[in-house]
């Protein structure tokens, strides 16, 4: 354990502990767009910086991303000095510039007073905010199926070759995990389309609805030993076969006490 | 964790309360959830079983699950699933043989059942002891086939 004070309050933290997690314990809101609890932190929004400094450093500050900075003794951390909120609300600018319709970027450039970007929006504007949440969760679940390509305005996040990617197994999590809902798929009956991608979805043998597709269950149990048949009865039919078990015993028991 | 659900079906009469405290229990934002707990008929016509997570040694939703979201509370002895971490790939629901992870559309949720941090609603409300979470030695009791 270390202790370190956080807006002039004094916590205590394990040592290694990520900057962000101890702040948004104590209840302290801090934007921090690109951190997903699924993955490692990345630090590539940047709107999680906060000013550290410590008594020994006479006087000197330094401006660290929340959630890449370890809690370390004696640290003093401030997540709203004007410093901080000068350099999020000019990082929000530029969100601005490039998400300038979405949402999630419009509330928080509020939230610092800003309605419109001082910079010029980007020609094609969307709301991927380049968080790469879509592509780490995809990486970490084994797939690696999407990665961010090009750099500057054209950087997107996307297929090799931005053809329908062959690792993908169609799980959606990358379009669940992405925080502006800008991956877009479509479910149709036992059809899943994703990424330009067409995927078949098991379907329930005793209700006839889809659970998830073929490739995503031939991966878990290959990797996960998951019997197959598991995915070809949903979770309503595995239910009523659970009830139908306890239902047999129970009356095979009140029969045994009773003879 | 030496606590366990027992569940005697031939007690229960389908007032589904427990249904009921399970959902108030998982309220959110005001909203109740959708309950962990089912009443069902199991295919018998006068019979009610109520039907929830088994809390598996071997749990097929943990072994599923590509971003480890779901693991053992040491102290409830429940398979927790940590909503964070969750990236609603369904893989658990799909997993899981008893049915026992499934969706919440209200909430936009995967949940499964928690057994309310060690002091599960459902069973507290039950009025005819049908359900009880209670310390047992387990008795493995195994019918004639
Ligand atoms: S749907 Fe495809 S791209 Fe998205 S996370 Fe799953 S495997 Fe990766
Ligand atoms: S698609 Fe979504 S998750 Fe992926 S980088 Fe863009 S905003 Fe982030
Ligand atoms: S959700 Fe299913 S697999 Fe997981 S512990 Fe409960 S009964 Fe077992
Ligand atoms: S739905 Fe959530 S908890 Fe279930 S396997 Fe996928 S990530 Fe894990
Ligand atoms: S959350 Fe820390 S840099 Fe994005």
């Amino acid at each position: 354990m270390v202790s370190l004070t956080i807006n002039g309050k004094v916590v205590r933290a394990e040592e290694g502990e990520y900057l962000l997690a101890v702040i948004r314990r104590m209840g302290i809101d801090v934007p921090a767009l690109c951190d997903h609890a699924a993955v490692e932190p990345y630090g590539g929004c940047r709107l999680c910086m906060v000013e550290i400094t410590k008594e020994s450093w006479d006087g000197w500050k330094n401006y660290v991303t929340a959630c890449l900075y370890p809690a370390e003794q004696d640290l003093i951390v401030n997540t709203h000095s004007e410093k901080v909120i000068e350099l999020r609300t000019s990082l929000l600018d530029l969100f601005l510039a490039r998400n300038p319709e979405t949402p999630l970027i419009q509330k928080l450039a509020a939230d610092h007073g800003l309605t419109k970007t001082s910079f010029e929006v980007v020609p094609e504007p969307n709301d991927c905010i380049l968080c790469g949440i879509c592509t780490r969760v995809c990486d970490e679940m084994g797939f690696a199926a999407i990665s961010m390509v090009n750099r500057g305005h054209g950087r997107e996040v996307a297929p090799p070759l931005n053809e329908a990617p062959p690792d993908c197994v169609g799980c959606l999590a990358c379009a669940q995990a992405c925080p502006t809902n800008y991956i877009k798929f479509e479910d149709i009956g036992t059809t899943r389309k994703i990424w330009g991608r067409e995927f078949e979805l098991l379907t329930c043998e005793k209700t006839g609805r889809p659970t998830i597709t073929r490739e995503f269950a031939a991966f878990l149990s290959k990797h996960r030993d998951i019997p197959e048949e598991y995915f070809k009865v949903n979770d309503e039919a595995h239910r009523d076969e659970l009830a139908s078990t306890m239902g047999r015993i129970t009356r095979w028991s009140v029969q045994e006490e009773t003879k | 964790m030496n606590s366990r659900f027992v569940v005697k079906p031939e007690l229960c009469i389908g007032c589904r309360t427990c249904e009921l405290a399970c959902s108030f229990a998982h309220a959110k934002n005001g909203r109740p959830g959708r309950s962990r707990i089912f009443v069902l008929g199991g295919g018998f016509k006068d019979l009610f079983v109520p039907v929830t997570c088994l809390q598996c040694e071997e749990a097929a939703c943990a072994k599923s699950c590509l971003v480890n979201a779901i693991t053992r509370n040491p102290e409830t002895g429940a398979m927790d699933l940590d909503h964070d971490k969750c990236v609603r790939c369904m893989a658990c629901i799909a997993a899981c043989p008893f049915g026992c992870s499934l969706f919440d559309e209200q909430q936009e949720l995967v949940i499964k059942c928690d057994l309310c941090g060690g002091d599960p609603a459902c069973a507290k409300f039950c009025p005819t002891k049908a359900l009880e979470y209670k310390p047992v030695t387990v008795r493995a009791l195994r019918p004639a086939i």
